[in-house]
């Protein structure tokens, strides 16, 4: 069994030409890292930064410039890694007179479904989106968060092993975006390694394991979650009783003066600050 | 990358055989599509007939151009009326009716309008209305042999051909010679074989209307219902004139009236 | 291969649905069979063409213009519908080759235009059937010779009718590979099939060179390989109301052409559609 990370990105760049005279836009510039399996990995950065485009490459519907992917140890853009994973766009826009079942059961025979298997498939990743009820509807009568579902159960509906998703709360109320939340732990609960890019910070600080953080095309921090939200340089000190002295003489002061120090632990910034910190600006600004 | 160079390359050579097993096709398939070449072609460009040369609505679209053109005959535009009925002769090819009234319109109507335009009968002397009625005369026949061929030798062209010969040229011989052609089609009118052979007495060749009328009476009319009784006493007249002998003419039939 | 053909097959179905509930295609056709039926009302207009004929016209007229116009039309309109609405994004992010996308593509859209093609020429053939036994009766009855008509000989029209729109379809799906935009592809497409209906006139000339200079010959020639010759299809009256004068094996050649440009245009396609970034 293969043991490798799910994704493998190195020295991944792409540009882009534009106009007649083939200028050059470098949209990601030598990103390397790696998403261990069975973790939610969250891809953040302002708009304009090159996630986007680092999912397209990842997917295999855009060729990068140089370097190098591999998804779940085969080669990107080949069908074996696309078999392996599932995709949620941002927005996503399905055939409306299409009913959620028929959409779901329409991406499992194409993602390779067995056509004995489709209909518990169907109904299983119905179930996991909450979906089941509404799944004789046809898509042009589903609201927004109802739309983000059904995308969803249909980038699961083959029990990949590898599923992105872009932006899978976008215009979806604080309710919705719980559920998504709730079902993207669920997903991982099974084993699946889930690659999230979202704006709602809070959330991806909520349920993400590790993070990677771009800007101007540029990976600028990556790593876990609670390692890099840790400020290490700073002490938080809990005491009882404690006077206003420094700290060694507060610890002997306290000590002869009878009061005890409890835990040492370090303070901790939010996800907002330390993207706010490090991140220069949105390009649509 | 050098796979894909290969696919190109593979691509561009099976679009190179696919254009030859085309021009194969062509070479069978237009047999049964009336030959139109460019020169055909040129009138209908610029006539608003496109969708017709494209292969739609031809039938409709050669209608619609004889139409527009009895308004331009109305206008007396020679070049706008000939433009469009053989716009109509080209999307059309194997109807009878648009190739020889083409050849009426030209060959009886165009040298008057062309008379009229330079001034009158007064004015155009004698000779030159002669040689303009030649000439346009020419043309109309030259349409009508045009729709001969395309029409698989219809019968009432030729027929039409032959009097335009006889009226408008004057030149008995020629107009003979497409009688000849009618009265051996397959479905030859009643009437064409006097008209082949008047013809040719005319022209001057009088034994050899006579040799070749009574040819065709003995063989063919003669085996019909009512043994062709006309044809029988034009055939006696020709024996009256050239003077034949008891020997040299037909036997008299039984149910012939005596004179 | 299996597992390709079965993906294949998916894309088709749905393409398919998409297709056959459009408005657009409802509206062409109702328009096209008013035309086929109209043309029993317009039989004053023969000039002696025939009746048979004539009615023939209306009906090849109706498949030749609006059976283009729809092949561009929704040839183009499918394909940049999962551009626009980004259901490519989806779709390609599943193990659907780019080739496997067009040839589901193709293959919905070609059914659509038998659809519409058969659907024209099931009223055709009842129209001309019943005008033809009246035609005959009256003929019998003043001792001419009947109207010929073939059944047979209009729904092989039929076929090759087919074949052309799918080598329509196949070159306006090759266009839409390298195209950006929806319009672009309609315009180019739509003079990429006017090309077609004229090239028998290089063919023509080519076979008859005449004074033409060396430049102009290789320039044809190559145009005669790039442009398919559509004209070749268009042996409907022949066919119909002529049999006689169709040559053995023409119909098979013909079809056989279709079906090689259709397979070539949707390679080359596929080739530039797989370049193209999504």
């Amino acid at each position: 069994m293969n043991t490798g990370p799910a994704i493998a990105v190195k020295g991944l760049t792409k540009d882009f030409r534009i106009g007649l005279r083939g200028l050059k836009l470098r949209a990601v510039d030598n990103v390397s890292f790696e998403i261990p399996r069975g973790q939610v990995f969250g891809l953040l950065g302002p708009n304009g930064c090159g996630k986007s485009t680092t999912l397209k490459i990842i997917l295999g519907l855009v060729s990068p410039t140089a370097g190098e992917v591999s998804i779940l140890g085969f080669p990107f853009a080949t069908t074996a890694a696309r078999s392996r994973t599932g995709f949620l766009p941002e927005a996503p826009y399905f055939h409306k007179f299409l009913s959620g079942r028929e959409l779901v059961a329409y991406c499992a025979r194409l993602s390779g479904v067995k056509p004995e298997s489709v209909n518990q498939a169907v109904e299983e990743a119905l179930a996991l989106t909450a979906m089941t009820e509404a799944g004789d509807r046809t898509i042009g009568t589903y609201s927004k968060g109802m739309l983000q579902r059904i995308g969803l159960a249909q980038a699961i509906v083959h029990d990949p092993e590898l599923v992105i998703l872009d932006e899978p709360t976008a215009g979806v109320d604080p309710v919705g975006s719980a559920a998504i939340g709730q079902m993207i732990k669920a997903m991982k609960s099974k084993g699946k390694t889930i690659v999230l890019c979202s704006h709602l910070l809070g959330q991806v600080e909520q349920v993400c394991d590790r993070i990677a953080i771009m800007d101007r095309g540029k990976l600028v921090l990556e790593g876990r979650v609670d390692d890099v939200l840790t400020r290490r340089d700073q002490n938080i000190i809990t005491v009882e009783n404690l006077s206003p002295e420094a700290r060694r003489a507060a610890e002997e002061a306290l000590a002869q003066h009878g009061a005890k120090i409890t835990s040492v632990t370090h303070p901790r910034r939010s996800l907002d600050d330390l993207f706010r910190e490090l991140v220069t600006g949105s390009r649509d600004a | 990358m050098k796979s894909l160079r290969v696919q190109w390359i593979l691509a561009i050579f099976c679009l190179g055989l696919a254009g030859v097993i085309a021009e194969l096709s062509w070479t069978k398939v237009r047999v049964s599509i009336p030959e139109m070449g460019r020169k055909q072609i040129e009138p209908s460009l610029g006539q608003g007939m496109l969708l017709g040369i494209l292969g739609g609505f031809r039938t409709v679209v050669a209608d619609g151009a004889w139409i527009r053109s009895y308004v331009l005959w109305e206008r007396r535009d020679r070049a706008g009326c000939e433009a469009l009925m053989r716009t109509s002769c080209l999307l059309d090819p194997r109807a009878r009716f648009f190739w020889e009234n083409t050849g009426y319109v030209i060959g009886y109507d165009m040298a008057h309008w062309e008379i009229r335009k330079r001034g009158g009968y007064a004015k155009v002397s004698p000779e030159i209305q002669d040689d303009l009625f030649k000439k346009y005369a020419q043309q109309g026949i030259r349409v009508m042999e045009e729709g001969v061929k395309y029409t698989g030798g219809n019968v009432g062209i030729l027929i039409s051909a032959g009097q335009m010969s006889e009226l408008k040229l004057k030149d008995f011989s020629l107009a003979a010679s497409y009688y000849k052609r009618a009265s051996e089609s397959k479905n030859a009118p009643w009437f064409v074989h006097f008209l082949c052979a008047r013809a040719l007495w005319e022209s001057g060749q009088t034994k050899k209307a006579y040799d070749w009328y009574r040819d065709v009476w003995q063989k063919k009319l003669s085996k019909e219902d009512d043994y062709a009784p006309d044809d029988l006493e034009h055939l006696r007249y020709m024996e009256d004139q050239l003077n034949l002998t008891l020997l040299q003419r037909i036997p008299r039939q039984s149910w012939e009236k005596k004179n | 291969m299996k597992s390709s053909l079965t993906r294949i097959s998916w894309m088709t179905r749905l393409t398919f649905l998409e297709a056959i509930r459009q408005r657009f295609f409802a509206f062409l056709i109702l328009l096209s069979a008013a035309l086929v039926l109209s043309s029993v009302s317009f039989r004053f207009l023969d000039f002696g063409h025939g009746e048979l004929k004539f009615v023939c016209d209306f009906g090849f007229g109706g498949m030749f213009l609006f059976g283009s116009v729809l092949a561009v039309v929704m040839s183009a309109q499918l394909f940049f519908a999962e551009m626009d609405n980004r259901t490519a994004l989806t779709l390609l992010a599943k193990p659907v080759s780019r080739t496997e996308f067009l040839v589901g593509k193709f293959i919905g859209v070609w059914l659509v235009l038998g659809v519409f093609i058969f659907t024209l020429s099931t009223l055709l053939a009842i129209i001309l059937w019943a005008r033809c036994q009246e035609l005959t009766a009256a003929a019998i009855e003043v001792g001419k010779a009947p109207p010929e008509l073939s059944i047979k000989g209009l729904f092989s029209y039929t076929g090759m009718q087919w074949a052309r729109l799918g080598v329509v379809a196949a070159m306006i799906l090759m266009v839409a590979s390298l195209a950006r935009t929806f319009l672009f592809t309609v315009i180019v497409g739509s003079m990429l099939v006017v090309a077609g209906q004229l090239q028998w006139l290089a063919q023509e000339t080519l076979l008859k060179p005449g004074d033409l200079n060396f430049f102009s010959k290789a320039l044809l020639s190559i145009s005669t390989y790039i442009i398919p010759n559509l004209q070749q299809f268009n042996i409907g009256d022949a066919l119909t109301l002529d049999h006689g004068s169709v040559a053995d094996g023409a119909v098979t050649l013909a079809l056989f052409s279709g079906t090689c440009y259709i397979v070539v245009f949707i390679f080359i396609g596929s080739l530039i559609f797989r370049q193209r970034e999504i």
